[in-house]
């Protein structure tokens, strides 16, 4: 991984190199939350015709159409997310415990166990929205769109925290 | 031909109460060999990352400060930085899971489902005996520490996780399956928040 840092190194400061990888990880984070955000409103609130408002819209959306376009951006969020985690957990963590800042060391602790256990349920997620949809999985299909929604979300919101401590402009 | 496909697509459309916008099949679901792979790697994966979390189980650690890698658990040593382990869980979890969701493909059905329901049952009541038997042997004024034995606590979870498996119909087992998928990383996740709680009483 080093190897490959270093090569960056030669055109542009290390400093530059972890903003811009921080701000593709927050960039794809934001496709992301947007796409679980439309499919979970698509699911939990479904209406049977687009019709009226924005948000009676936005609940008669596909919601199988959001299965690609999430599965494609969590696993990069998630690579590059772990890649920028060896910067966090030298540049950043050691002094947010300097200064006691433990509650965001513990949320964003509890991020890496989340997102985790949302890359373990991709391939199940990936199967369960596949065509034909069958109906006796409709339970199981909304559960998962729920967690996976729940962990981009929280992960957006703590690793929000953490930026704002020593981060992109911090 | 196409009309009459056009015009049976749209009144599945309208007759749907999911907006889905994709036809769904009534007819019972058979899971694929693929799905029972994706299906066990989600709960082994959940169980796994949960188990070597708490046991400080990495396959390797990794110094970033000096970007070295050691296999298995090593302590922080002194000029090298902080440890982490995280990637050495998801790798040992993320390699289990494989194992484990590649032998299930070749399995009974039947089979599968109880034997995951028995792992998920063990797993869970193994740590919440153990659990209750410290917390009873620490309450209580007579000497009860062979409540605190990680033995005993195993074999009751044994016990209690082959009875349960054993005796649920084969309907109410398999719907447990598929549940699992999402149930278990639930509970994983309230084992792994419970164990950060010493950053958040500081």
């Amino acid at each position: 991984m080093e190897a490959i840092t270093e090569v960056f190194f030669d055109y542009i400061s290390v400093r530059t190199f972890w903003r811009v990888l921080q701000f593709a990880h927050f960039t794809m984070a934001v496709a992301l939350l947007g796409a679980v955000t439309l499919q979970t409103v698509a699911v939990m609130m479904p209406v049977r015709q687009a019709a009226g408002n924005f948000i009676s819209r936005v609940r008669a959306a596909p919601a199988a159409a959001y299965v690609k376009p999430i599965v494609i951006l969590y696993i990069p969020t998630f690579l590059l997310g772990a890649w920028i985690y060896l910067k966090y957990r030298t540049y950043v963590r050691i002094p947010m415990e300097q200064f006691g800042h433990w509650w965001t060391v513990g949320t964003f602790e509890f991020k890496e166990h989340i997102v985790s256990m949302g890359m373990g349920l991709l391939p199940a997620y990936w199967y369960f929205w596949r065509q034909p949809l069958t109906e006796q999985h409709e339970t199981i299909r909304k559960w998962l769109v729920v967690f996976l929604a729940v962990s981009v979300w929280y992960s957006f919101l703590v690793g929000h925290v953490a930026n704002d401590f020593r981060g992109v402009g911090a | 031909m196409t009309q009459t496909l056009d015009v049976h697509q749209g009144v599945t459309q309208l007759g749907r109460t999911q907006a889905t916008a994709a036809p769904t099949t009534a007819k019972p679901a058979e899971i694929s060999k693929a799905g029972v792979f994706a299906i066990t790697f989600g709960i082994t994966f959940a169980v796994l990352y949960t188990v070597l979390e708490q046991l400080n189980w990495p396959l390797f650690t990794y110094h970033p400060a000096v970007g070295k890698i050691d296999f298995w658990m090593q302590r922080p040593r002194s000029g090298e930085g902080p440890p982490m382990y995280w990637f050495g869980w998801l790798a040992l979890s993320g390699i289990g899971a494989v194992v484990v969701s590649s032998i299930a493909t070749f399995l009974p059905k039947p089979w599968l489902f109880r034997a995951t329901v028995f792992c998920c049952l063990l797993a869970a009541l193994w740590p919440a005996f153990l659990a209750s038997g410290t917390f009873i042997a620490d309450k209580v004024s007579f000497d009860a520490e062979f409540l605190k034995s990680v033995w005993l606590a195993g074999s009751l979870a044994l016990v209690a996780a082959a009875a349960i498996s054993y005796v649920a119909s084969d309907q109410r087992v398999g719907r447990l399956w598929i549940n699992s998928l999402w149930l278990v990383p639930v509970v994983g996740l309230a084992v792994l928040a419970y164990s950060l709680k010493s950053y958040f009483l500081r």
